[in-house]
Formats: structure tokens, C-alpha cells, sequence
């Protein structure tokens, strides 16, 4: 079967098997290996991509149920070689140990900034609660999700 | 040379230019972008698979393995057994208990008896459950007391205690005379599975007919050479191991990289292809090591004044199927049983025994963590019966320079515990804090205090070794087998090489551990990385250093010791502006022929110790800790929050506290798992729960308010700028105060964790009746 995607803001048509699942067309297929396996069963959180901007796991979701949507892995969130504010943010806070689950984490925190500029910590919490890591203790993940927020706040003020 | 004082003896600095400061670590970069490669990206698409057939018995003897059905399957390639394994096939790693391949006996639901190679996982997958086994099924043991009773049945030749350990100090008969009060008690402590979030893989590639290299997760590199050679009956050149960037580890990949890497290797070999050998999360949570579970009958007095006499502790030790690394887990438990506090008079005994479940493993605590469970809560115990303030009653018996350890080890310098125990009251202001209740809910405030011994036991020789090379462009390449899981030890060593040679920290490239071009550095574990690796570090940077200086003298004409290396630039001291850079030098060394590489060895002090009564200088120095929690629990559904923990931690030095930081709150969130949560449940010796859906770990719910780490520096004289290790102790504290502020919030207190909301309500329910 065929599937028209728009991966990282770059089109393509994938030839794909009906039962093949997202994270191996982007995986094995595109190799695009930042999307990581964790449980295979939608259960970690670390393969979480973003399709149409709203985040899904790549392990539950079949490649032709994402046919004509646009596909955004952790490798297209940095834009023109400049990292991402949550990029950066995970760097200063200190939020990355294994770096195992990060690709997923700032996947998930992506969509929440989208979906909401300024959470509270418990809203940051809630969000992120389907993404497990076991080095952190997501201190410095909450810490680095919300000095993302902050500096967007910011930087949205200066451009007004 | 104590390398405590390089600063001030050697660099001549007055104060540091990159050690101990907060830097981005130079790893993050490609983490946060997605390039970061782990074992499983490495595979190309297409590879051969490999899969493990498990016994489904857990103990029984073997009659037949049939795969004849199994090779039929369309993309199944072949299947290995025991008698296809061209070297030994025995991959125990204290005692040669363990076969690679299970051929005349399986020890518990979960033993290897083959191995399915396939072009593809449904194959594979189709393989295994095609794969027949006969079995004459044995009684099992899946309890302790069952494996221990007088006419149970081996379950290895030697039968059911797989070792033993003792400790005798002093005089306990009339240690427990001078008490005037004593408390008995047993405690015990469950398996705890790790829930790293990247299973266990290794890909293999053949090299001609006598050469593989394999990329693997592992915390130890050189321990997988050994045992995969070993099964392929080759030497150790033969055997190339990578270790990839690795998703966590805690322990278990110290344990597991070695059978990961084999499986692969031994495929790859046998049917001449590459291999990819990747764990399920089922497979991994059901079958592979887990914490060790414990029993401890704990029996100890102090008299009037509030002074520990005397403790009598009895430690057995759950195996499992196998002994893995439970003479050194015992070991542990039986040194640090007395927990930070000096008894003039011990008596310890511990006993590691086989049952037929899923066996034991190194698991970050090592031993320790239960240990100071039942410590730390035998110490509550007593202060209240001798009505003391639970913190009053351990500054009084606390370790300090000058006092002995339980092994008899004179503590001559570094010993923060008491620092740490003080500021932690102090941060929480456990003096003021009263119990308090809202409703259902009620809140208390708990203490625990943890010591854990940084470098192998018993006296054991310890060493590690790394190599720093200067290229010509100014920037260096280090190498060391000491293992990046997480936990950030090779940046530290980066930072340690930064400071001595004066290269900004980018300059300093890591390489990941290859064991035909690193040096040995010993394993990753044992929280040994920074403070046995870094000090390697540091000897290879101050060679080099040597000569750096020497050729730069000369390039500056000025004296050596006016020579200052900062910034990637060598100046003169008094005139910074007579400098050349880094590259200039490098080149100069190399048109001299002076060596631009160095080989750093480091070798822990001489120790000894006596095996008779468990008495000397057990390990080379001990990193402390202490913290204090506040809980809250509602008494009408028995869950607990922890609401907020205050940690310490003696770390000798900070070689980068935002690292130090992540550790311990790392440490928080699995000790809360620990302590509340995390439960493995078994049904005939068969794990329920190997989900993360059903084998509950904590989420970005449930971690608390952590108080900004205090960290007490207290330097070990024979480590690079006097680091201690920080990793395992970090978790050791933590689990105790959380243990025993429940019991000041309840008046509950339990010796069995974990303390889930279904076992604190039933216990809230039976204290009202």
C-alpha cells in the first residue's frame, strides 16, 4: 500500500505493509532512529511523534492511518541547525540523563506548549505523566518544560 | 601522590576553572536532537533475528529439546543449543552455576534452552512457540524457607545456600549486658525490577571467519569480551565489544550485557551473518535479574545514655536461580549492617539462598538500600523506646573521624554523615515540626541516614586505567571502558582532563568504550565510574600535562613552573600575552617526538582484611548520606504521598553538582518506587506483572518537592580533587525516611515494603480494631 506523508516538513510517498506501525516506517523505513521502542505497546511514552501537531505513539499507530497527515519525529524539531526552545531548554536544566526518553518527552511537552503557552506545574505533570523516565525523577524535566514556556513568554512579549 | 590536592600542589590555581561548576553536558546535544545512536539504531533493516526459548517450568529436569517442527518455518535460519556452543558453556559469575544454554536441568520459568535465528521477529516469534520440551518436572522451592528445609532437594550440586558471610567485632553477649533497652525485629524486602527504558540488545557483526565484533548495552565492556570469548572458545583479541550509548542500566545491564552480547555473538558466529538481539519488555521484566530479595532478623540494644552496645543480625538472602552476584550483594549487607553508626560489639551472619524463581542481580544500592531499611528503622525503634528525638539518638552514635566501622575499618578523614544529618534537620526544621492531620489525612516526617562503601570489598585490589591523546589540532581524544548509562561518569572524567590540562571542555572528546582500542577501566558499577575512572583521568591528564608544559617552556622561553595551560592557549603567567595555542604545541611535541599521549593507571591504596572475622579495611572510603521526608497519608484509602524529601550527601567533592543534583532526585523517584509502589507479583514462581502498565514505577505524578541537595564536601585524599562516588548512595536514605515518616504520621510501622495503599489501609483498619 501507498501512503503520502509529510514527514518533518518533507513529502513523501511510502510503499508500506497494512499491518506495518508508524515507529518501524520511520525507524527501519526512513531511518529516522530518534523515535525510540520502549514497551511496544503504548505503554512508555518514549516513541511519541507528533501527527497534525496532536502527540500519538508511533507504536500503536498504523503507518496508513497517518496517510495524508504530516508526521512531526524529535529529528525535525530543531529548524535551520537552531535547537528548539525545549531543546535547549532539556540542555540547561540539566533534564537529560540516558537520553532514552527524551525524544519523547519533548515530543509530549511540544504538544502541551501548543495546546497551552503557560502551564502550571500540575498541568505540566498531568501531561507528561504517559511518558515514564527512570534517571531524573523529572525534576529537571518539569523544570526545563517550564523555562521553555517562560522564555517563549518572553520573547512573544519583546516581538509585540 | 594524593590527588585530593592537584589544585594547590600541581596546578597551582587558586580556584577551579570548570570542576565543580554547573556545565550543559557535552552528550545532551545529540540526545535532544535525536542522533544520539543506542544499540537498537545501529541495526540495519533486515538483519537476522535472534530469540531465546524459555523454560516454562521452574524446575525440572530436561528430556528432549524438538525444534525439528521449527526449522520448517518459512525465514527461520537455525536453531542453537548447548551442545552447538563451540566453547564453555558457563556463564555464572561468582560461582559456575549458570549454563548459557540450559541442557540437563532448568532453575526457574524464564531458563534459556535455545536459541532461533530468523530473518524476521514473526518468524522468530512463530519459532519459539514451535520449539517442544520435554520435561520431568522436579519439586521447586519459591520460598527461602522451603529451599532451606532439611529434606528440600538441590537445586544446585552443593545445595540450596549458595554462600555465607560473617562478621564478628567485639563482644555481643555483653554488648547486649550494657544495654538497657533492645528491640528485635524482621524485616523484608521484595525484588525490585529496574524499568530502564531500553531493553537489552546487541547487534553482532562476523569478521571473517574468526572475528566478531559486537555493539552492545553493558556497563562493564570488558566483562563481555571475557564471557562472549569464553563461550566461542577464542581468545579475547578474537572478540571486538562496542558499547553503544546505553538507555539506562541501574545495575542490570552489568549483569545482562554479557548474556545479551553473547546471544547475539554466538548466532552471528554459528550461521556466519549479523545478528540483532533485542529484548521484549515482557522478556525483560519476567526473566532477568531483578533486586535481591531479603530477610533480616535484626536484634540490637543500646544502654540509658542513648549508646548502641551491641546488634545481632541474621541476613538471608534470596538468589533466585542462580548465585549471579549474591556473595558480593551478601557481602555488602553484611558490612554496612550496622548503618553509619559506630557498635563496638557485632555479630552477622548472612546466607544467600537458591529458590526456583527469576534470580537476583546488581541493582543500584547494591545490598545496601534493604540494609539500611531495616537499620535505619531498628534505630527509630530504639529512640523511641529510649525516648530520644529519632536524630538526637543517632547524632550520638554517628560516624566521625577516629571512630571504627561494624568491619573494624579506622575512619581517618572524609566522613561527613554527621554534617549531612545536622543540615538536613536544620533545612527541615525537624526540631519545630509537628505531626499534623486535615481530615482523613495526616502528615509526619521521617529520617534516614545511609553510608555505602566506594570501591570493591574485602580488600580487593581495585584500579581503573584510561588514555589521552593530543591531536594536532589542540583537541584531545580520551578514552575510557568507563560505561556513559545516564549517569554522566565519562563527562565528569572530560571535566576532570579539562581542569588539568587547560582545555575548554569541547575540546575533550569522548570515545565510547571499544575494547580493542580502550584501555580497561573496570566495570561501571559500584559507584566506582568518577571516583576510580576520574582519578585515571586525572594521572593521564597530569602526564601529559608534563609534557605540555616541558615543550611549552621552551616555545615561550620562559621557566616551566611560570608555564599557565587555560583556555586551549599556553601563556606565561606574569605575561599572558607571550602565549601560543594548543594547536601550535601539539604540533611541536609531535615534530619532537615527545610523546602527545599518555596511559592513565590509577590503583586503589593497598587494604587488607580478614575473611575469618570479617575485620579490616574493607573498602577504600565511604560516600555518606542523609535524608529527611514528609508524608502524608489519608487514613480512608491508606495511599501515601511523599510531599517533600530534603537530601545530603558527603561527595568529597563536587565534580559537577547539577549532575550530583540529577542523581539524587533520580534516586527520589525510584526509592519512592521502592519504598510505595513497585511490586513484582509471582504465581508459581511465574512474574504477573512484566508491564509497565502492571509493574507500577513512579510518573512525573509522583515525585515530590525536593529541597535543593546539600552537599557537604569532605575530600578522600586519593581521588581527583577528592570525589566520591554518588550514584548508589544517592537512593540508600531515601527509602528509610520515607519508611519511617509513615510511621510518625500512622503510629504505623511496617517491616515489609512495599508499603502500597491496599497494605497501609489494612493496617490502618487492624490498628483501630
Amino acid at each position: 500500500m501507498k501512503v503520502e506523508l509529510t514527514i518533518n516538513r518533507r513529502k513523501g510517498i511510502f510503499e508500506v505493509e497494512p499491518n506495518e506501525l508508524l515507529i518501524n516506517l520511520l525507524r527501519e523505513k526512513i531511518r529516522l532512529t530518534g523515535t525510540k521502542y520502549g514497551c511496544g505497546i503504548g505503554m512508555c511514552g518514549a516513541c511519541t511523534v507528533l501527527l497534525d501537531g496532536e502527540p500519538v505513539l508511533a507504536c500503536l499507530t498504523l503507518a496508513v492511518d497517518a496517510d495524508g497527515g504530516e508526521v512531526e519525529t524529535i529529528e525535525g524539531v530543531a529548524r535551520e541547525g537552531k535547537l528548539d526552545d525545549l531543546q535547549e531548554a532539556f540542555l540547561e536544566e540539566g533534564a537529560v540523563q540516558c537520553g532514552y526518553c527524551t525524544p519523547g518527552f519533548i515530543m509530549t511537552a511540544k504538544a502541551l506548549l501548543n495546546e497551552n503557552p503557560s502551564p502550571s506545574e500540575d498541568e505540566i505533570r498531568g501531561y507528561l505523566k504517559g511518558n515514564y523516565c527512570r534517571c531524573t525523577g523529572y525534576v529537571n524535566i518539569i523544570k526545563a518544560v517550564q523555562r521553555a514556556a517562560e522564555k517563549r513568554k518572553r520573547i512573544g512579549k519583546q516581538e509585540i | 601522590m594524593e590527588y585530593a590536592n592537584i589544585l594547590q600542589d600541581l596546578l597551582k590555581r587558586d580556584e577551579y576553572l570548570i570542576v565543580g561548576k554547573k556545565v550543559a553536558r557535552t552528550d545532551a546535544l545529540d540526545k535532544v536532537l535525536g542522533r544520539a545512536l543506542f544499540t537498537a539504531d545501529y541495526v540495519p533493516k533486515g538483519t537476522m533475528v535472534v530469540k531465546v526459548v524459555r523454560s516454562l517450568q521452574p524446575h525440572a529436569l530436561i528430556r528432549k529439546i524438538d525444534y525439528k517442527e521449527a526449522l520448517k518455518i518459512p525465514g527461520v535460519i537455525r536453531v542453537i543449543t548447548a551442545s552447538d556452543i563451540p566453547g564453555e558453556n558457563q556463564i555464572g559469575y561468582a560461582l559456575p552455576d549458570q549454563p548459557f544454554l540450559n541442557d540437563a536441568k532448568v532453575h526457574y520459568v524464564g531458563d534459556p534452552l535455545a536459541l532461533v535465528c530468523a530473518s524476521d521477529e514473526y518468524s522468530a516469534s512463530e519459532a519459539v512457540d514451535a520449539i517442544k520440551v520435554e520435561y520431568n518436572a522436579l519439586p521447586s522451592h519459591l520460598t527461602v524457607d522451603s529451599a532451606l528445609a532439611s529434606d528440600a532437594i538441590p537445586i544446585h550440586d552443593g545445595g540450596n545456600i549458595a554462600v555465607k558471610t560473617r562478621i564478628r567485632k567485639g563482644d555481643v553477649a555483653k554488648g547486649f549486658k550494657e544495654s538497657t533497652v533492645e528491640v528485635e525485629e524482621t524485616y523484608e524486602t521484595p525484588y525490585q525490577e529496574h524499568m530502564y527504558l531500553e531493553t537489552e540488545a546487541a547487534y553482532a557483526i562476523p569478521e571473517g571467519s574468526d572475528k566478531v565484533t559486537v555493539i552492545g548495552t553493558m556497563q562493564s565492556p570488558f566483562l563481555v569480551r571475557e564471557k562472549v570469548a569464553k563461550i566461542l572458545g577464542w581468545s579475547l583479541s578474537q572478540v571486538r565489544i562496542i558499547q553503544a550509548l546505553t538507555g539506562g542500566a541501574f545495575g542490570k545491564k552489568d549483569d545482562m550485557g554479557p548474556l545479551v552480547c553473547a546471544e547475539a555473538a554466538l548466532a552471528a558466529v554459528l550461521v556466519g551473518k549479523p545478528a540483532a538481539r533485542i529484548y521484549d519488555r515482557d522478556e525483560s521484566v519476567a526473566y532477568t535479574p531483578k533486586r535481591f530479595p531479603a530477610r533480616f532478623r535484626y536484634r540490637s540494644g543500646a544502654d540509658s545514655e542513648g549508646k548502641l552496645k551491641a546488634i545481632e543480625v541474621e541476613i538471608t538472602l534470596e538468589c533466585g536461580a542462580y548465585a549471579n552476584r549474591s556473595p558480593f550483594w551478601l557481602w555488602r549487607q553484611t558490612a554496612h549492617a550496622a548503618g553509619p553508626y559506630y557498635v563496638p560489639n557485632a555479630a552477622i551472619d548472612g546466607k544467600a539462598v537458591y529458590t526456583n524463581k527469576v534470580y537476583g542481580g546488581s541493582f543500584r544500592g547494591f545490598g545496601d538500600l534493604a540494609m539500611q531499611f531495616a537499620a535505619e528503622s531498628q534505630m527509630d525503634r530504639l529512640a523511641e523506646k529510649i525516648n530520644i528525638d529519632p536524630i538526637e539518638f543517632r547524632l550520638k552514635n554517628i560516624l566521625k573521624t577516629g571512630l571504627t566501622t561494624t568491619c573494624d575499618q579506622l575512619l581517618d578523614h572524609s566522613v561527613g554523615i554527621e554534617e549531612c544529618l545536622r543540615r538536613v534537620a536544620e533545612a527541615s526544621n525537624w526540631s519545630k515540626y509537628v505531626p499534623c492531620k486535615e481530615g482523613s489525612r495526616v502528615r509526619g516526617l521521617g529520617v534516614g541516614c545511609a553510608y555505602h562503601g566506594i570501591s570493591t570489598s574485602r580488600g580487593t585490589p581495585d584500579w581503573s586505567a584510561c588514555s589521552l591523546i593530543l591531536n594536532q589540532d589542540g583537541t584531545f581524544t580520551y578514552r575510557t571502558g568507563i560505561c556513559e548509562l545516564g549517569q554522566g561518569s565519562p563527562i565528569g572524567h572530560a571535566k576532570i582532563v579539562s581542569e588539568i590540562v587547560g582545555a575548554p571542555l569541547d575540546f575533550i572528546h569522548v570515545e565510547l568504550p571499544d575494547t580493542s582500542s580502550t584501555p580497561d577501566a573496570k566495570p561501571t558499577h559500584g559507584s566506582r565510574g568518577l571516583m576510580l575512572g576520574g582519578t585515571a583521568a586525572a594521572d593521564a591528564a597530569l602526564k601529559l600535562r608534563d609534557n605540555m608544559l616541558k615543550v611549552a617552556a621552551e616555545m615561550l622561553e620562559c621557566r616551566e613552573d611560570e608555564v599557565e595551560l587555560k583556555g586551549g592557549e599556553a601563556f606565561e603567567r606574569g605575561t599572558p600575552s607571550n602565549k601560543i595555542s594548543f594547536s601550535e604545541l601539539a604540533e611541536e611535541l609531535y615534530a619532537r617526538g615527545i610523546s602527545p599521549a599518555s596511559y592513565g593507571f590509577y590503583a586503589s591504596p593497598k587494604r587488607y582484611f580478614d575473611p575469618e572475622t570479617g575485620l579490616g579495611v574493607n573498602y577504600s572510603v565511604y560516600t555518606f548520606a542523609a535524608s529527611v521526608a514528609e508524608v502524608e497519608v489519608d487514613l480512608e484509602t491508606g495511599e501515601t504521598t511523599v510531599l517533600k524529601v530534603w537530601p545530603a550527601m558527603d561527595v568529597g567533592k563536587a565534580i559537577d553538582p547539577l549532575m550530583i543534583e540529577g542523581q539524587i532526585e533520580g534516586a527520589v523517584s525510584q526509592g519512592i518506587g521502592f519504598a510505595l509502589m513497585e511490586n513484582l507479583i509471582l504465581e508459581d514462581g511465574v512474574v504477573l506483572n512484566p508491564f509497565f502498565k502492571d509493574y507500577i514505577i513512579p510518573s512525573a505524578l509522583d515525585t515530590p518537592e525536593i529541597a535543593k541537595p546539600i552537599l557537604v564536601e569532605k575530600p578522600y585524599k586519593h581521588s581527583a580533587f577528592g570525589a566520591k562516588g554518588v550514584g548508589e548512595p544517592a537512593i540508600i536514605s531515601i527509602v528509610p525516611a520515607i519508611v519511617n515518616a509513615i510511621h510518625n504520621a500512622t503510629g504505623i510501622r511496617f517491616n515489609t515494603l512495599p508499603i502500597t495503599a491496599e497494605r497501609l489501609y489494612d493496617a490502618i483498619r487492624r490498628s483501630r480494631q
